[in-house]
Parts: C-alpha cells; structure tokens; sequence
C-alpha cells in the first residue's frame, strides 16, 4: 500500500484526516446541541423563556394544558405559540432608559464598530487560505515564500483587531441592554435556541485562529503545511456560520418569519433564522465584507509604504497593497449584482419597503451611494494607472488616459444624477417642474446601467493595460488578437449605449431584461477579454522589469482613500438598511415608540457615518501600529523574504 | 445657442456627445499646437477644460440646470481632469510647475501673481464667508420625495385594494381578460411626438365609432380626464395645463420619463384616489394640492383615466416581471 500511494499524497490524506478530526472536536459542542436545531416544529431547547412559562402557567390554571396555535406571518405555517409575544412598548424609561443622549445614536456607534471589526476579521483570513494555498503551490520557492510571508502579514494585522471585535462585540451588547431592554430580551427569547451556538462558534473561532497563528512558524514544512492550510478552511467555515447566525438577526428585523402577527415564537427556529432576507443578506455581506477586507489591508500596506525607510520594505509593502487591492476590487464587481438580488427579494417581501429605499425617503442616500461606488471605480483606476509608472514600457498606454477620464466623468456623471433634485423653489419654477427635460433621463435606472456599466467596462480596460504595461504579446496571432480585442471592447460600449437609449422606449419588465445583455457585455469584456489578453501574453516580449516600490505616493493614498470610501459606503449601507424598517423594531410586529424612532436628516446622518469612519480609522491605525512593533521584535519574517528593489519579480497579478 | 437646438427625446445623448466632440477637439487642437511647438501647458489645458465644461453647463443647457447638480457636476469632472493631469509623472510635474514657480517666486511676475494669491484668496474666503451669513430671504430648499412609498393596501369606496397584486379591470383584450401585452400594443407611439399608430383603425383609435374594449374605456378615460384633469395636468399631459402655474411645485409631467412610467398603474391610482392630503408622512413637505379624487369619480372612473393617462403618453405601467 505504502508503494502505491507517494508519500505526498499520504502527507495529504494524512492531513485531510487530522484536520476533519479537528474539526470535529471543535464542533463537537455545537453538534451536540444540534437536536434544537433539528427539532424542527418543536419547541426550542429548554423550553419557552421562564416569563413565557410562568404566563403559560397562569393561563394552565384556568384553560388546562391548551398551548395556543398561531400563524407564521411569512411561512403561513401553523406552530404552537411558545414564545412571549413582542413587547408593545412605551416612550418611558422602563423600555428606554436615557442618559441625556440620543440612545439610537449610541447604540448605531457601537452596533457600526462591532460590524466594521467583524467583517474585517472574517475577510482577512479568507484571504489568507488563498495566499497561503497558493504559496504553497508554488513551485517557484522564493515566490512561495513571499506569499507565505504576505498571508502571515494578513493574518497578524487581524489578530489583534479580533480582539477588538470582541471587546466590541461586548460594549454592543452592554449597549443594547442598557439602551433597549424591551427589545432586546424580546430577540433573546426568539433566538435562544441558537444562542449558545453562537457562543461556541466564537470559542472554536478563537481556538483554530489562535492555533493557525501561533502554528505558524511549527508548522511550516510537509504534512504540518498542509494541516496549517486545511485548518484556515475550518476556521472560515467557522466565521461563515458566525456571520450567518449574525444576519440572521438584521434578516429578522427586517422580515420577521417564525413568530405570529403577535410576534410569539412558534416553536421552529429554522423560520426564525432563514427570513425572506437572510440568504439575500448573507451573499452580499460575505462579498462586502472581501472588498472591505481587501481595501483595509491595501491602506495598511499604503501606510507601511509611506512610512518606509527603505526600498526593500517599499518593494514588499507596494506589492502586497496591489495584492489586496485587486482582490478588494475582485469582490467589488460582484457586489453591485448581489445587491440587485437584495433589492428584488426586498421589492418580492414588501412594495413599500423596496420603494422607500430606492424612490422614496432614503432614495437620496442611494444617490450618495452610487457617488461612493463611482469614487472606488475611479480610485481603482487611478492606482492602477499610476502603476503603470512602475513598469518599464508602462508610459505606452498613460497618453490614452484623457479618454478614459473622459468615458468615467461621463459614466459617474448619469450614475449620480439624482431624479428627485435639490433644489430651491426659484430653481423649481425656473426650471418648469420636478423634473429636468435633459438632465431627468438620466436619474433612471435604464440610463444609470448604463452609466456604471461603461465604468466597469473601463475598468477592466485599465486592468488589461496594466497586466500588458512591460510586456508585448510576441503569439504569432498578435495583430489579430488585439483587433479582436479592441473592436469587442467598443461593441460592448457602444452596446450598452444603445441598450441604455432603447430602454426608454420599451415597458419597465423588458428594460430590466434588458440588462442582461449589459451585463453580459461587461462580464465578456471582463472573462473573455482578460483570459484573451493572458493568452496573448503567455509568449510576450519583456520591456523591462516591474520596478516594485517606484510607484509614486499618489497611488498608496488612492489606496487609503479606496479604503475609506470602502468603510463609509459599508456604513451608509448599513443605515439605510436599518432605517427602512422606519418605525419598527422588528418589521410589522414590534413598534419602536422611543423618541428617536424618526428617520434622520440626510446631513446628521452623514456626520454620524463619518464619525464612524473617523473612529475606525483611528483605532485601526493604532492596530497598524501593534503590527509594525510586531516586526520590530521579529525580524526574520520581512527582511529575509522580501527580495532587493531592482531585482526583477514576476508579477503576481499577471 | 438658437442654432443648434437641444432635441426633444435626443437631448440626454445630444448632451453628451456635445461634450465628447468638445473635449475631441481640444484634444485635436492641442496636438496640432504641439507639433507646430506651441501646445497649451498643463496646468492651463486643466483649468480651460474645467471652466469650459461649467459654462457649457450654465449656458448650453435650457431650462437652467439648479446649482446642486452643477456643483455635483463641477466636483467630479475637477476630480476627472486632476485624475487627467496626474495620470503620469511626467505630466503630474508639468502640471504643477506653474504653480510651484508661483510659490517659489522665480520671477518678478511670479512674485506679484504670488503676492496677488496672498492677498485675493484670504479676501475671497472672507467674502464667501460674509455673504453666506448675511441673511437671506428665499425660501429655504427642500428635499421632496415625490413617489414616497404606497401602503400595502388602500380603501376607496369602502373597498379595499391590495395594491402589490390589484389589476386594472378595464386592461384587457377582446375576450375580456386582464391582457397586459394586448394594452401596450395599443398606445400611442413615441417617437419625434406622440401619434396613433392607426387612426382609421377602430382597434387603435379611441375616437373611432366603432371602438370597443381597451380603447373604448381609453376614450372614456380620456373623456373624464378632460373633464376634471387637464386644467392642471395640460392638454398634452405635460403638466402644463390653465392653472398650472399658480401651483408650486406645478402639477406633474406625465410625458416625463420619470413620472407615470416608472410607477406601477395601482400607485397612480393610489395618488389619484387619495390626493395631495393622502400623501404618507414620507411625503414631506406633501407639496401636492391635488384633490383626493375619491370624493368626485367613482372607482371605475379613476382607473380609466390611469389608463388613459399612460395610452396616451406612450408609456407602460410598471409590472412586476
């Protein structure tokens, strides 16, 4: 048997088979309080809440053992109503306590921090298993290293942040205790049987990571490698589950499922967690949270550049903020489709719901959105321009950049136009009513595709610039290949052009079919023209050497000013989404009657945002600043990996 | 600009593409100058480019563009032409030469442009900040959200009306049935104007005789909507009607794409039953003195003169898939 298995692959299995024992130990608490979770329509582990039970005992003497069945309000199922319906609260301080300060200010602070630190510790370790995998299938050794050193980088910035996640993840929930009593015991009582689950998932969250950490070093050769690699897959797993059971909460607020119109629990937590929401929510946090994850590494490896005292840590830390930059803006394409399929499923659960986001009260934010969406597109783009000054060969394509300026002023331009203007009345009546004649066509949606589909198209176009700025396709098919690629490029153009002309000609459910064949224009451009262009690469001439760290200053505070756009849009997003609910704690059964269950102005809520991002900013450089002592007392780890300025290495994102 | 028109219906593209040919030949412009040796420094390409583009917009533009938007406007396009002149080193030095030379005072007129700098920009700041404290009497902007949401349901005439799933009763074909496709084959076409597709067809006419069905409850919206509607909304559905002008904001522009066409068909008959007085606390200022018409058309009568409203534009209502 040992013959016929090589000893790499029983090194594998080998590991295969310690990591799932692993694993198992570590989820063994949590699968042994499964049969709750499994029970489906029976009643939660440990039964209804003590209140319930002591109202259940009072009624007991009265009605026999008669346990009242109710109606799911989104499931239409019928369960037994173990649960203590919602509280119908009043503005007094029995259900909101004060202490002369607006309580929902201070609960969105802690509740926006505790986000901010989680989906940063949940995205770098994602980031990490892929470094590190691909480290170790490198078979370049000098480039394995350098990846194993920048997956380290990763996972050292995180580690201190998770524990300011933590710290966190308690002054929120001390928070919601003091401020929001009523209403938090209320969600408690619903989602108790998960909430020990939760508990023990940070446990065995906080165990893989510290092994994964702290192992690092030990295990770093053979089987112990790829033990070291698996056990990064459980630890995401892990920090998947956590954010899940997390979204559930917000999906739960949101379009509650699993209570009766009363909000009485009604025995399956399965409806209580999978909410019309929650899965719409768990896809677009998880590739929020990657290009979030990605801008805040990039800004950290733009602050460490910046603050460089020589080219050697130039050359590393301009390397790792163009890795994590392309893998933030990896997750950014993406995102905007995730969020059309949160819209629609918000549109699918509640007509009003979805127009008081996107044409109603909040509809202005959305513009604010759209303007922060165009600054990362542009900020992208600028970076990688200013990239191209490190390439020999690179100033080829920087006398094209007028036009491509052009094209995403122009594209930002329809993306942001608002339709409802602010405006004064003078302006009003010199303008002949709410609409603009020129200008109101492109404040809808048909126009704005358009818009933000020329700007990721462009992007792309940038991206392939950059992947060609020292090299020239030497395949015999060259010519040919990079006519095909410029005539698809401009089809697409003018493609979207036209189909964002044609949809005001057309009813409003064959325009948003229409979107299909943009989208899929971009996505070509986007799949079929990078892997064309890396075809023609493949045999390419070499005009000189990507000079690492000879990047001007401009592009790493494009990186932080990426970074920040990334966090204030995340914290935009963030009330937008909460603030839909309106006047409820949780959507059509328990009303928030404190005093500041209103909908802010548009300015106090963007001074808040900023503070938001202000304090994150601050506390993460002071993590940045832990990292870089980290270094100080290990110098094995960035000096010994990272090779000379001018030697030439080969481009990890071409 | 009398000579070169905007265009109804092209105006957004005409706009657009004014822009792209502009920027086109100062771009053709520049390169000629450079080859004959004289091409335009950096710094004052950005600045003219900049400027060009805000006057462009203040006066190419009818009815004039409100300063919110120019401002949004100006912002980005000063951050596209920085993204422009930074976009290389070489350029990035070229473009901030003049203004080094300016602070470093290399010459006699560096020095006055400098000392000009010195003296202006403290003054200007002073100014704005002056002006923006002396008191104003206009009236203060306001943010209208003009479709705030729609309840889950309405009650018109003691009847209640699920507004996610209602119909209107009189879409339909010839069998009767609710029919979408049949309805929206029969509007007006929009194209340089609004024109029947046939007039001497009773199937698309609504004034034929022999109409019946959809166009024949088209007429019948059309009728009441004459009757009742057009002397705030216009004759052309294009908000300009009698009295329109004694309203503001004026009554809404049905022609506009961004108006009836983007609402589905129970939103709007949600806004006419209830009015401006029905409007949600989401739709403040309520800045609508439209009448609840429920108080003087019956139900039918309203979702005629929906229809009516959106045959006659060439718009659809919104559907759901």
């Amino acid at each position: 048997m040992g013959r016929l298995i090589s000893g790499q692959t029983r090194k594998k299995v080998l590991a295969v088979t310690s990591l799932f024992v692993m694993g198992a130990m570590l989820t063994l608490p949590i699968f042994m309080a499964l049969p709750a979770l499994a029970g489906g329509g029976a009643p939660a582990a440990g039964g209804p809440p003590p209140d319930v039970v002591a109202a259940q005992s009072g009624e007991g003497e009265g009605e026999g053992d008669k346990v009242e069945i109710g109606r799911d309000v989104y499931y239409k199922t019928e369960g037994p109503a173990v649960g203590a319906p919602a509280p119908k609260t009043q503005d007094t301080e029995e259900f909101y306590p004060r202490y002369n300060f607006e309580s929902r200010v201070l609960l969105w602070v802690a509740n926006q921090q505790h986000l901010y630190y989680g989906s940063f510790v949940l995205a770098v370790p994602i980031f990490c298993m892929c470094i590190e995998f691909a480290g170790l299938m490198s078979k370049d050794k000098a480039m394995a290293k350098k990846y194993d050193q920048l997956a380290y980088d990763f996972i050292k910035i995180s580690l201190t942040a998770y524990s300011l996640t933590a710290i966190l993840g308690g002054i929120l929930i001390f928070t919601f205790l003091t401020l929001y009593p009523a209403f938090f015991g209320y969600l408690s009582s619903i989602f108790r049987p998960v909430m020990h689950i939760y508990a023990l998932m940070f446990v065995a969250e906080s165990g893989t990571l510290y092994i994964y950490y702290y192992g690092w070093d030990k295990m770093k050769e053979g089987l112990l490698k790829w033990l070291h690699v698996s056990m990064s897959v459980v630890l995401n797993v892990i920090g998947t589950v956590l954010m899940f059971l997390a979204n559930s909460w917000i999906g739960f607020m949101m379009s509650p499922a699993g209570v009766d119109e009363q909000g009485r629990y009604l025995g399956n937590i399965w409806h209580v967690l999978h909410t019309a929401l929650w899965n719409p929510l768990n896809v677009h946090r998880i590739l929020g949270n990657m290009a979030f994850g990605g801008g805040v590494v990039a800004a950290y490896a733009a602050y460490r550049f910046l603050s460089s005292k020589n080219d050697e840590e130039r050359a590393h830390y301009d390397w790792m903020g163009y890795i994590a930059m392309s893998l933030g803006v990896a997750f950014l394409i993406p995102l905007p489709f995730a969020g059309y399929w949160l819209m629609r499923e918000v549109y699918a659960y509640r007509q009003q719901m979805g127009i008081t986001l996107m044409g109603g009260l909040l509809a202005w934010l959305f513009i604010i959105q759209a303007t922060m969406i165009g600054i990362l597109f542009l900020t992208t783009n600028y970076y990688l321009w200013q990239a191209l000054g490190r390439m020999t060969g690179g100033e080829r394509f920087q006398r094209y950049i007028k036009y491509f300026v052009f094209i995403l002023v122009v594209g930002l331009l329809v993306f942001i136009t608002p339709h409802t203007i602010v405006m004064t009345p003078a302006e009003l009546k010199a303008m002949g009513g709410q609409q603009h004649p020129v200008l109101g066509n492109y404040g809808v949606m048909s126009a704005k595709n358009g818009g933000i589909n020329a700007i990721i198209m462009t992007t792309i176009a940038s991206f392939i610039w950059y992947q060609r700025g020292n090299r020239i396709p030497a395949v015999k098919w060259a010519k040919f290949g990079n006519i095909f690629l410029i005539t698809f490029f401009v089809v697409a153009h003018v493609n979207n052009i036209w189909v964002a002309c044609y949809g005001y000609f057309i009813p409003a459910n064959v325009r948003i079919g229409l979107s299909v064949p943009q989208v899929a224009g971009t996505l070509s451009c986007l799949f079929l023209g990078s892997a064309l262009n890396l075809a023609m690469l493949k045999q390419s001439k070499e005009i000189g050497p990507i000079q690492w760290g000879k990047i001007a200053p401009r592009s790493q505070y494009a990186l932080i000013m990426l970074a920040t756009a990334f966090t204030w849009m995340m914290g935009l997003m963030g009330y937008i989404r909460s603030s839909v609910r309106l006047f409820w704690h949780v959507n059509e059964i328990m009303r928030d009657n404190s005093p500041w269950a209103y909908t802010h102005t548009i300015g106090f809520a963007a001074n808040v945002i900023s503070f938001n991002v202000l304090f994150f900013w601050v506390s993460i450089l002071f993590v940045f600043w832990l990292g870089t002592l980290g270094v100080k007392k290990a110098p094995v780890s960035a000096t010994a990996t990272v090779p000379s300025a001018p030697s030439p290495q080969p481009a990890p994102g071409h | 600009m009398t000579w070169l028109k905007l265009v109804e219906g092209y105006m957004p593209m005409q706009m657009i593409s004014e822009l792209a040919g502009s920027i086109l030949v100062f771009a053709l412009v520049n390169w000629a100058l450079k080859r004959a040796g004289l091409g335009v420094p950096k710094f004052w390409a950005g600045v003219g480019v900049w400027l060009y583009i805000q006057l462009y917009l203040q006066y190419r533009i009818y009815p004039p563009i409100p300063f919110s938007v120019r401002a949004i406007y100006g912002t980005v396009s000063g951050c596209g032409i920085f993204m422009w002149v930074s976009g290389s080193e070489g350029e990035w030095q070229e473009f901030k030469r003049p203004i080094l030379n300016v602070m470093d005072g290399i010459s006699g007129v560096h020095r006055a442009v400098r000392l000009g700098a010195v003296i202006v920009i403290p003054v200007a700041f002073g100014g704005f900040a002056y002006t923006s404290f002396l008191p104003s009497f206009a009236e203060p902007i306001e943010l209208r959200t003009v479709h705030p949401a729609p309840p889950a349901t309405t009650k018109v005439h003691g009847k209640t009306f699920v507004l996610q799933v209602v119909e209107n009763p009189y879409r339909v074909n010839a069998a009767g049935n609710y029919d979408q496709a049949y309805t929206d084959a029969r509007i007006v076409e929009q194209a340089m104007g609004r024109l029947m597709k046939d007039v001497n067809d009773a199937d698309y006419n609504p004034w034929d005789p022999d109409a019946e069905g959809y166009i024949k409850y088209v007429r019948e919206g059309g009728e009441i909507f004459f009757q009742n509607c057009h002397f705030c909304h216009g004759d052309n559905l294009n908000g300009r009607g009698l009295w329109a002008y004694a309203f503001n904001p004026i009554p809404a522009n049905f022609t506009d794409a961004g108006t009836i066409a983007q609402l589905q068909e129970t939103f709007v008959f949600w806004r006419v039953s209830k009015g401006g007085i029905g409007l949600p606390g989401e739709g403040f200022p309520w800045a609508s003195v439209m009448p609840p018409w429920e108080q003087h058309l019956t139900v039918d009568e309203i979702w005629k003169v929906v229809m009516f409203e959106y045959w006659h534009t060439g718009y659809y209502p919104r559907t759901w898939d």
